[in-house]
């Protein structure tokens, strides 16, 4: 029992984190690959905090700032930037703050990660660990259902259709681009702040590129910009992610096939939805 | 000092060889090929498989696995580009890091991670300029130039070029003056990834062959190129060349006499330099506007 209810928090977990990166890559289809880094610099601005004042309320409060920052900071330069070139910057702001977490080791202890994260308060056996990571993924998806079917859903589509169209009908690119940088950020800091004090221990290695894949995967496998096909996407990614190590083969067979597995599932997905993903512009 | 800027020189000849296919890829086609250090390493893989447990000898080995990156590319363009670059040309970014995750774990599988070195043994080095250099290190720069050369002759030089480079300049304008641009951009792939694959026997040469310098290789190049501008061979070039330099620089000098950067950031250097020159100046050193009639 204990590991299905296992299996239930890690899931729940990442939803928020998923449908947040639904928001910039699938509905506005924002060529985005940096939210882990987005990820990654808010988790241990929350937890270097927490261990340094002892307060929550201190260090999410610094988590959230330093989320809508880095967020608006991408929204500006997306502004600027080719798509294409966007996606590899953001790529490489997210490798550089890796390999800044990796190498000031004063501060954040390196490749060790920062152990002994506290539990949530209140939330200190598993069944309470999944029961919130599900109220929480639930009323996240929630507001952005309402989100995707208010003007907000409407702007974001016509802006990813048709940038200069929507523009000049009066939607305001930048306004738009911002709040969907902040719902992924969100996003990611509802995720980061659950999973850390699950597992106690906050590890550069949960913030790499293959992080990132996992997000694309359930984007696009869900079917980009569709709430509800993302999240069967990650329930079903996610469990098939967990349960892999049930197989009991040899540690050393198990992660490249896990690599090709998911690398198949992604080439797959993207085979049987390439019209759709980045779709032509209509034209009457 | 003289030393780093020998490593640099060997690191540097190694990004060039994988950048200089690369930015003409880019700068024709408009393509993040995001599998390429997969590429690079699976021809380092193949030279070694050969040279190691077949016992072949050293050129032939090398040829083969030259050929082996040509098939790969060959077979990359095939599946994951061509058919998704007509729906939209952001595509096969994603298409090519699929087949990135798959191509590491084929190599994690067939290979596994403990260091292969296409010829084991410490060489004796020779003092160069003040600094230190093996046979077989002197040899792939030189073999790196000259490859780098012909390459060049062929552009500039050669009908072949002159197409190439018309596709890079104008496609639209190329393909109604008859150019069969697809054959051309499916040449240019497998150029491309032939050199990629060259580089991975570079790596397997001089260093040791590990599955996890895939991803830090295929940065590395596209700072190349970004820096250098799309389509810019020369600039692609020299930016490798540069970039290598100040990642020597950056952790080998002790900076104002008191402080040294752990090497840990070396491999940044790339990064931050993507990072600053697409805020900067996103067309790169060399990079030019399109032509428009």
């Amino acid at each position: 029992m204990n590991y299905l209810w296992h299996i239930l928090a890690v899931v729940m977990i990442q939803m928020p984190s998923a449908l947040g990166y639904n928001v910039v890559f699938g509905k506005g289809k924002i060529l985005h690959f940096g939210p882990i880094a987005t990820s990654l610099a808010s988790a241990y601005l929350i937890f270097l905090l927490l261990k340094a004042t002892g307060s929550w309320g201190i260090a999410v409060a610094a988590g959230c700032v330093g989320a809508a920052l880095l967020s608006v900071l991408f929204a500006w330069i997306s502004q600027r930037l080719e798509p294409d070139g966007f996606g590899v910057l953001s790529l490489a702001v997210h490798l550089g703050i890796v390999s800044i977490v990796l190498n000031w080791s004063s501060v954040t202890r390196g490749a060790l990660g920062v152990p002994q994260i506290p539990s949530l308060p209140l939330i200190t056996s598993l069944p309470r660990v999944a029961l919130l990571a599900t109220g929480v993924a639930m009323a996240w998806g929630g507001l952005l259902f309402w989100l995707h079917r208010r003007a907000f859903g409407r702007q974001l589509a016509a802006l990813a259709e048709h940038e200069w169209h929507a523009s000049a009908l009066g939607v305001n690119r930048f306004r738009m681009q911002c709040a969907a940088f902040l719902l992924a950020g969100f996003g990611a800091l509802l995720s980061n702040l659950q999973f850390a004090p699950y597992i106690h221990l906050l590890h550069p290695s949960d913030y790499g590129f293959p992080a990132l894949i996992n997000l694309v995967l359930y984007v696009i496998a869900g079917g980009p910009g569709n709430i509800l096909g993302v999240a069967l996407a990650t329930v079903l990614l996610v469990t098939l992610h967990t349960t892999l190590p049930l197989l009991q083969w040899p540690a050393g067979i198990i992660g490249p096939v896990r690599l090709i597995l998911f690398g198949t599932i992604l080439f797959v997905v993207i085979w049987l939805r390439a019209p759709r993903i980045f779709p032509q512009r209509r034209s009457v | 000092m003289s030393q780093l800027v020998l490593n640099a020189l060997i690191a540097g000849s190694l990004a060039a060889l994988i950048a200089g296919g690369l930015a003409l890829v880019y700068g024709v086609m408009g393509i993040f090929n995001m599998a390429l250090g997969q590429m690079a390493l699976f021809g380092g893989y193949m030279t070694w498989w050969f040279r190691v447990s077949l016992g072949q000898s050293l050129p032939v080995s090398i040829l083969l696995g030259l050929c082996c990156g040509a098939l790969l590319s060959w077979l990359t363009f095939r599946v994951f580009v061509e058919p998704f670059v007509r729906y939209h040309r952001w595509l096969p970014i994603v298409t090519t890091i699929a087949w990135g995750m798959i191509l590491d774990g084929l190599i994690l599988l067939l290979f596994q991670e403990r260091p292969a070195s296409i010829l084991p043994g410490l060489e004796s080095p020779v003092r160069i300029l003040g600094g230190q250099l093996t046979m077989s290190q002197i040899t792939l720069i030189l073999a790196t130039l000259s490859l780098l050369a012909i390459f060049a002759v062929i552009l500039h030089a050669t009908a072949y070029g002159r197409r190439i480079r018309a596709v890079v300049q104008h496609p639209h304008a190329a393909m109604s003056l008859g150019i069969h641009a697809l054959r051309l951009r499916q040449m240019l792939f497998i150029a491309s990834g032939t050199l990629a694959a060259a580089g991975g026997i570079f790596i397997g040469i001089d260093q040791n062959l590990t599955p996890t310098l895939a991803f830090p290789l295929t940065i590395k190049a596209y700072a190349a190129v970004i820096a250098g501008g799309r389509g810019s061979l020369y600039g692609a070039i020299l930016c490798a060349y540069v970039i290598a330099l100040l990642e020597q620089l950056l952790v080998g000098v002790t900076w104002f006499g008191a402080y040294t950067i752990p090497a840990g950031y070396q491999s940044a250097v790339a990064l931050f330099l993507i990072i600053g020159f697409l805020l900067v100046r996103p067309h790169g050193i060399f990079g030019s506007p399109l032509r428009t009639a």
